[in-house]
């Protein structure tokens, strides 16, 4: 038999089976501890001030994107906001259809730079337009565990 | 650190910041299961040691022995000739007496590593391990010999040889 003859029998060959055992652990740095800690311990949306730059950054970070100043004041910044861009996912992540369609946003806190990539809920997505207000709705705080998801969804208010 | 950097600002995380979940963090366990297709070549080298036996090819325009089979010389940039079954003797190229295991573990009997040339390719090596052998005794050029594991317990894989061990040319 030649190294090129077609293998008919498939128990002449297999394939190789592996895993690759890969764990990782990603720690939120100074202010995005801080950050969660609030939405976690006391359901409050926190962003840093930059006086140079007048703006307030949320998430909260350490360090104006603009003037690299370092930002040391902390303000609460209410749990209300805008859809500043939004899409409706119809397929699961393995491409399977969703029951129920999930729509994903991005929300603007009123008054802040930058914004939180979110779900809506208690709306349809025929309802949801860019620019509509929403509010946070939070996860009641035994539940809470200092992730983004302590947060349920934003609703229209 | 360097010469101007004695230490750097800021307080390092420590393991037990982790474990004692001190400081929050999210965990991320991709799912990394593949299967490779072995292909003509490889699949028959690996269906060879099911059976007990080592297979290569060869190739005719550079006289060759390609171990593991490959279906291509990468040499002659062509298909290679035909199959060769090898036999499971060899000769000890070199070796390494390792006291530390895959997992940086402390070994009390080390394993012995070793690329043992196969008899009748021309000096290919395989990676393996030697044994039954005091590792005192252990010398390049020593002539060894597969010890298979039960035909039941193969899996079409390297490691259905357990080890080669010392042998006297003309015996089993
Ligand atoms: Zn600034
Ligand atoms: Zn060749």
């Amino acid at each position: 038999m030649s190294p090129l003859d077609k293998i008919t029998l498939v128990n002449q060959v297999q394939p190789w089976y592996g895993e690759i055992p890969v764990y990782g652990q990603y720690t939120f740095g100074v202010a995005g501890e801080r950050f969660f800690r609030e939405i976690k311990d006391n359901a409050r949306i926190m962003g840093t001030v930059c006086n140079s730059c007048n703006l307030t950054y949320v998430p909260a970070r350490l360090f104006c994107e603009r003037c690299y100043n370092k930002l040391e004041s902390w303000v609460d910044v209410g749990t209300k906001g805008r859809v500043h861009t939004y899409t409706v996912a119809c397929l699961n992540l393995d491409g399977s259809r969703i029951s129920e369609p999930i729509i994903l946003a991005m929300v603007q806190i009123d008054g802040t730079c930058g914004g939180l990539v979110h779900q809506l809920g208690e709306v349809t997505p025929d309802k949801v337009k860019i620019g509509i207000p929403v509010e946070a709705v939070f996860k009641a705080k035994a539940q809470r565990t200092g992730s983004i998801l302590d947060i349920k969804y934003f609703r229209p208010c | 650190m360097s010469e101007k950097i004695k230490e750097w600002p800021g307080v390092a995380l420590k393991d037990a910041d982790i474990k004692e979940k001190k400081v929050l963090f999210t965990e991320w366990r991709p799912n990394l299961k593949y299967a490779w297709d072995t292909g003509v070549g490889y699949g028959r080298y690996f269906e060879g040691l099911r059976n007990g036996r080592i297979v290569g090819t060869r190739c005719n325009k550079c006289h060759r022995v390609l171990l593991p089979a490959r279906a291509f010389c990468e040499w002659c940039f062509r298909t290679v000739d035909e199959w060769v079954y090898l036999k499971d003797t060899g000769t000890v190229n070199t070796f390494s007496i390792a006291y530390t295991g895959t997992q940086a573990e402390r070994l009390k009997e080390p394993r012995i590593p070793a690329l043992i040339e196969i008899d009748g390719s021309n000096g290919v090596g395989i990676m393996h391990l030697l044994g039954e052998v005091d590792p005192k005794n252990v010398k390049n050029g020593m002539r060894v010999k597969a010890v298979w594991k039960p035909k039941e317990q193969r899996q079409g894989a390297i490691t259905d040889i357990k080890y080669w061990k010392p042998f006297e040319e003309g015996t089993r």
